[in-house]
């Protein structure tokens, strides 16, 4: 099994690592040069972590375990109006980044009230594109009890956030509680550590789903996937869209036309096979992009 | 300043404490803190019933620089010392649409700097259209603190004094009677 590791340090002999990965059989999942800085996001077969780790104490780099790497997790506030963004579900999905994951900031149009409040068959499916969802819920428990019919039909990993401290929200598979509603930026020791929490919980949600799935492994890891569909269709690299070729733990998200691609990227050809004979290629709902999603070896 | 009165009675103690801290914030996001006196907040998440009475002092609009200002000529240009902090923000718009940035300076918390401005020609520039819409401004306070599942709205207003009923269900007339009773709280 590969694990995911946040690598922080400097730009000098950085190629080191790159070529240990390569040797290794592990995977570059995303480069971010700030200056002299540099954070990567990598991905190495457990058994090789310790041989990096005295690569990155060598060039005084930090090594992190961040499972959220290769996660595309949904954030999803009950409406798009102020009330609810851009706090507090920016500052969450802000720190999930930190932590590796790629989010997407999803609106529901009717995610208010105690008698209104539905989640609509269009915004389940997009909810259901991402590896797990955030839904950032509001103060009062009465109501937050009342929301559940927002995430219970949802067949993703969810995870709650709300103001009331509780144990747990049916439906949900964890709740955090203590991030409500409110008005400004997260900028108190508190409310941050909160924030880490979300993180936590979502990275312990997520290695769960992981330690599931290794039961019944993908044919071809999705890292593999995303590898190939950058070397054998180079535009998806081009795409001015953030990530273009988006990780996620049963697929990757290509940010290119469905309509002009779909062809291409199924017919990319991974280890003598094509993508589309052991992967699902379908259009997805956010903005024409789109989705694949790697088969299990029991469906062969 | 006098800091503002905040009163929240609520049915969920926490979550109401939460909504003291939404209301204070909202205050400060929409520079109001200077014209409120009061909020008073009813919330009954089990009814449910949102019932919010704001108390504001009321400021009759000034539509020119010269009425909203005290302007005295320098040497090189003229100071405006405006009576209120509200028209900072109007003043600065229309004196930088004028004048241009570089020859506009705000030099304290109520006093700006104009260089070579004619003080006449500056008594006569409108602060905004429509003049200080003061309480359009405290309608977008209301709304939001408001939750936004409380779509059914029913408001009243007296002289520096709103009061908003909102439910997602018609408003009874109990409600009301609750409302009256905050709006005689806030009185007090």
């Amino acid at each position: 099994m590969l694990k995911y590791l946040l690598f922080e340090g400097g730009l000098y002999k950085h190629e080191r690592i790159l070529e240990f990965l390569e040797d290794v059989g592990g995977f570059l999942v995303q480069k971010t040069v700030v200056g002299l800085d540099l954070i990567m996001n990598l991905a190495v077969p457990e058994e090789e972590h310790e041989r990096l780790s005295a690569i990155v104490s060598e060039l005084k780099g930090k090594l992190t375990p961040a499972p959220l790497i290769g996660t595309e997790i949904g954030v999803v506030a009950p409406t798009l109006s102020r009330h609810h963004l851009p706090h507090p579900a920016c500052d969450i999905a802000e720190n999930l980044r930190r932590h590796g994951a790629k989010t997407n900031i999803i609106g529901l149009s009717r995610g208010v009230g105690q008698k209104i409040v539905h989640t609509t068959i269009k915004e389940k499916e997009l909810i259901e594109e991402h590896d797990i969802a955030v839904f950032t819920l509001g103060n009062f428990e009465k109501c937050l009890l009342k929301k559940i019919k927002l995430f219970s039909e949802i067949e993703v990993p969810v995870i709650v956030t709300g103001g009331p401290v509780m144990k747990g929200i049916p439906g949900a598979e964890a709740y955090v509680g203590g991030i409500g509603r409110y008005p400004e930026r997260a900028r108190t020791g508190e409310s941050i550590e909160k924030l880490r929490e979300v993180s936590r919980v979502a990275g312990e949600v997520v290695e769960q789903r992981r330690r599931e799935m290794d039961l019944d492994p993908l044919i071809v890891d999705p890292i593999v996937v995303k590898a190939e569909i950058e070397r054998q269709v180079p535009e998806s690299t081009e795409a001015l869209s953030p990530n273009p070729v988006t990780l996620k733990i049963d697929g990757v998200r290509v940010k290119l036309p469905y309509d002009d691609y779909k062809d291409k990227i199924g017919n990319i050809s991974i280890g003598g096979k094509k993508l589309s004979e052991f992967a699902v290629i379908k259009r997805s709902l956010m903005r024409n992009y789109i989705l694949v999603k790697v088969l299990p070896k029991s469906m062969f | 300043m006098e800091k503002i009165r905040i009163f929240v009675d609520s049915s969920d103690e926490l979550g109401g404490q939460q909504y003291k801290y939404i209301a204070e914030k909202s205050v400060e996001d929409l520079g109001l803190s200077g014209s409120i006196d009061s909020i008073d907040m009813l919330i009954r998440v089990e009814e449910p019933l949102f019932v919010i009475v704001i108390r504001y002092k009321e400021v009759t609009g000034k539509s020119t620089l010269g009425d909203a200002s005290y302007i005295d000529s320098r040497k090189n240009g003229i100071r405006i010392t405006l009576s209120s902090e509200i028209y900072l923000g109007d003043a600065l718009k229309a004196l930088w649409s004028k004048y241009g940035r570089d020859r506009v300076e705000q030099i304290g918390r109520l006093e700006i700097f104009v260089s070579g401005a004619d003080p006449e020609e500056v008594k006569g520039i409108r602060l905004s259209e429509k003049g200080y819409d003061l309480e359009s401004r405290i309608n977008e306070l209301a709304t939001r603190i408001i939750p936004e599942g409380f779509r059914v709205r029913s408001s009243t207003k007296n002289k520096g004094m709103i009061t908003i009923i909102a439910s997602e269900d018609p408003i009874k007339e109990d409600w009301r009677a609750l409302a009256r009773r905050l709006e005689g709280d806030a009185h007090a």
